[in-house]
């Protein structure tokens, strides 16, 4: 079969309604505007999706999107999906893993799902042939069953798989998408919109090779790339930490700087021998069996998987261990008991649910019950403490979260509908923005992720402007910054309680961190100064896509994903009003260190700076024509026009 | 003679050998080219690399000539050694593992820091191999 080429990306259309597909290509311009994969999803979603439609209805349009460097070895497998939230925002996230590849051997960049089937079923695509099928007997199914089952359905071992678990089935908040056992993606709400339209999974495989336009200048590009991101020669002192041990190496760091958020955020240090129970060294040292990684990834160990040797939970098996569990099944809810700690987010994979939502709803559950706003006759009789003591109790509740039984019911809302419910003052324990559940960095003293998280269009999610925490300014000079036409101070810049300049720093780390994930790349590689120079980058899409561009307007690739995503949330209503902090966080000191609340006072000029940096107007956080027309999205602007949207 | 040896254990399952491979021929990524494949079974538990190659790269990445699918192996899970080296290889491996987690995932000639030994307070320089 022959080999294809990454100039014209083609997508397939599925209508599960009546089964038809179609496949086709999009408009070669398409690769220089927008890349591909986030960006090329960003444009579909602006375009398919119109304000006002029914997220779990059959008008949302879920989008799977590889790019031109998956299946290439800088793509990492990764993947982004993007619908529109059943929580009315973008819904995008991304995953790696090896089906992103798989899909494009099989001849499909993007694959686009819209229609309700009338009953469960999976699609298998190989080759670009497309079937629907029956999926009866897998609906219900947990996320590594489903895996098991259709593995030996299809007997294939590398068929590559996404699926959805239990919980996504039964609507609960923010149920991501499942692959690989323990990978996950798009936890805004895909899953949720992947359930509404009764799919369970897809299958594919693929037999054609990729061609890179220009292998020579491939080559020399991936080299440069690699010696930035090797752990021999990558001048990141991150890179070996990072890529072996991951973030739960920061647990001991962060519960002596007062980073850690503790009992719901309420604190933010916790006992050091806790930490230390739960950090990254005792994970690796006592649990880990195998290193695991997603496609062609530089490091060696980013993903491991790991087993519990004796106890009661002896022979409890998973995957990974990153910043997610530590702090939402550790310091958020006082717990230190890693074995318990591994099974409860190990179960959460299993039955599809987001580690997130289930850590912060439960914090806030028991914040609430301490206060007395929940009593043992709301919660089923359980004991919802801080410290963790009836721990087969709150193993049990992930169940009913997961099947929306009893207690778990109001749980499966996610904590900002819960606490709508409950009152009573019980929305001050509620850490979300835009009904989406925190991802565990502190606000208080990072100013930057306090806007970052404020004004993400998904909600919260650090891989919009990863790393949350400053890399060492002295990796570039000013005179380089320049030369790259980014105008900040870094020193300034990454001062974490500083105001100054976090808009800017904000602006450019949400486009540069969009151009990655539109090649696509995995975020996680933006070490050294492949956060700030993005030439090698460029240098890389060159080579595989033979697109001549220019480095601006590789860069502006990123803005106008970023405007587009703004756009669709504009469209939707969404202003500057619901930029903000949750409210903990803006009325709240930390008891210690001096870090003080976010108030007004800090936080809205740095809003004020992000939009002004960005071209939007700032009263509304509406891109203005100006900045539309400037980046080839006067389509945009007209369209707010028609909709009576005020663009200045 | 130097060869490709395969520590199966080490394998991360990442595919980067046997993507690299494909393509050194004639520049299109498909793994049904690779003289190396990664084989995969059900569960995630195994990755295995199988080398159907002499080591005599067609390309090598870099210019020392060494093979390109051990070039661009992140955890050390490939080697292209003498045999006796490779014993060699393989027992440093095994001692380093009685001596610190982390070589669960990675070799220790792919580690650039040092590391604590057991029974020490402090981390020692790293000790040149004898390789």
């Amino acid at each position: 079969m022959t080999a294809r080429d990454n100039r014209v990306q083609t997508i397939l259309w599925a209508d599960l309604s009546n089964g038809s597909t179609r496949l086709e290509m999009l408009p070669e311009e398409w690769t220089r505007k927008y890349l591909g994969c986030r960006g090329i999803n960003a444009r579909l979603l602006f375009d398919e999706v119109k304000a006002g439609t029914d997220p779990l209805g059959p008008d949302n349009v879920l989008f799977f999107g590889t790019g031109p460097m998956d299946g290439l070895p800088v793509g990492m497998g990764r993947m982004s999906i993007a619908c529109k939230s059943p929580r009315g925002t973008v819904a995008e996230g991304s995953f790696g893993g090896f089906f992103g590849p798989e899909l494009r051997r099989a001849g499909i960049d993007y694959l686009a799902i819209r229609g309700q089937a009338d009953h469960p079923v999976y699609l298998y695509i190989e080759d670009g042939r497309i079937e629907v099928r029956d999926a009866s007997h897998l609906w219900g199914l947990k996320t590594n069953e489903t895996d098991a089952a259709l593995r030996k359905e299809l007997s294939d071992p590398d068929v590559q798989l996404r699926y959805i678990g239990p919980a996504a089935e039964n609507l609960v908040h923010a149920s991501p998408i499942f692959g690989n056992l323990n990978n996950s993606g798009g936890r805004a709400g895909c899953g949720e919109v992947m359930a509404s339209k009764r799919l369970k999974a897809i299958a594919v495989r693929g037999s054609r090779g990729i061609r890179v336009a220009d292998y020579d200048a491939f080559l020399e590009a991936y080299k440069v790339l690699r010696q930035r991101l090797d752990l021999a020669t990558s001048r990141d002192m991150w890179t070996p930490v990072w890529s072996t041990y991951g973030a739960p190496v920061l647990a001991r760091l962060f519960t002596d700087i007062g980073n850690l958020m503790t009992c719901n955020a309420r604190e933010m240090r916790w006992d050091f021998d806790k930490a230390t129970r739960i950090s990254a060294e005792n994970y690796l040292d006592n649990y880990v069996t195998k290193a695991k990684a997603c496609w062609c990834c530089p490091w060696p160990a980013c993903q491991k998987l790991h087993e519990i040797k004796s106890g009661k939970y002896q022979g409890f098996k998973g995957g990974n261990y990153w910043a997610a569990q530590p702090v939402t099944f550790g310091s958020l809810i006082d717990n230190d008991d890693l074995d318990w700690l591994l099974v409860i987010s190990g179960l959460c994979n299993q039955y599809g649910l987001d580690v997130f939502h289930v850590g912060y709803t439960l914090a806030w559950a028991m914040e609430c019950f301490e206060n007395g706003l929940l009593t043992m006759a709301d919660t089923d009789g359980l004991e919802l403490r801080f410290g963790c003591q009836d721990k087969d109790g709150l193993i049990d509740l992930v169940r009913k979260i997961a099947m929306r039984e009893g207690f778990g019911d109001l749980l499966a809302l996610g904590c900002a509908e819960a606490s709508k419910i409950v009152g009573r003052g019980s929305e001050r324990f509620c850490l979300c923005v835009k009904g989406q559940e925190l991802e565990g960095i502190a606000e208080r003293n990072l100013y930057m992720v306090a806007l970052g998280v404020a004004v993400s269009e998904v909600g919260p999610d650090h891989t919009r402007w990863y790393p949350p925490y400053p890399c060492n300014p002295s990796l570039i000079s000013k005179e380089e910054l320049a030369e790259l036409g980014i105008d900040l101070d870094l020193r300034l810049a990454f001062q974490g309680r500083n105001p100054e300049q976090k808009g800017k720093l904000l602006r450019w780390f949400t486009i540069s961190r969009a151009i990655v994930e539109s090649m696509p790349s995995c975020v996680f590689l933006v070490r050294d100064t492949l956060g700030l120079d993005m030439r090698p980058w460029w240098n890389l899409f060159k080579a595989a896509t033979g697109v001549e561009l220019d480095y601006p307007e590789f860069v502006m690739a990123g803005e106008r994903l970023l405007n587009l995503d703004r756009a669709f949330n504009v469209r939707e209503g969404y202003r500057r009003a619901d930029d903000h902090p949750p409210i903990r966080m803006a009325t709240e000191d930390v008891p210690y260190f001096g870090y003080r609340k976010l108030d007004a006072e800090d936080f809205e000029p740095m809003l004020d700076e992000y939009y002004e940096a960005n071209g939007w107007t700032v009263a509304t956080s509406i891109p203005t024509r100006k900045k539309l027309e400037e980046l080839g999205l006067g389509d945009v602007a007209d369209e707010f026009d028609a909709l009576g949207i005020e663009v200045e | 003679m130097k060869r490709i040896y395969v520590i199966e254990d080490l394998c991360n399952g990442c595919r980067l050998c046997e993507t690299f491979c494909s393509s050194l021929v004639n520049g299109v990524f498909d793994v049904k080219q690779s003289r190396i494949n990664v084989i995969k079974v059900p569960g995630e538990e195994k990755d295995i690399p199988m080398v159907d190659c002499n080591g005599r790269c067609v390309r090598p990445l870099y210019d020392d000539g060494g093979p390109t699918c051990v070039a661009v192996c992140p955890t050390g899970a490939l080697i292209y050694e003498e045999r006796d080296d490779a014993v060699a290889r393989r027992l440093e491996l095994e001692a380093a593992r009685e001596e610190h987690g982390l070589f669960k995932v990675i070799a220790p000639w792919k580690w650039p820091l040092p590391w604590r030994r057991p029974g020490a307070d402090k981390v020692t320089p790293v000790m040149e191999t004898d390789l």
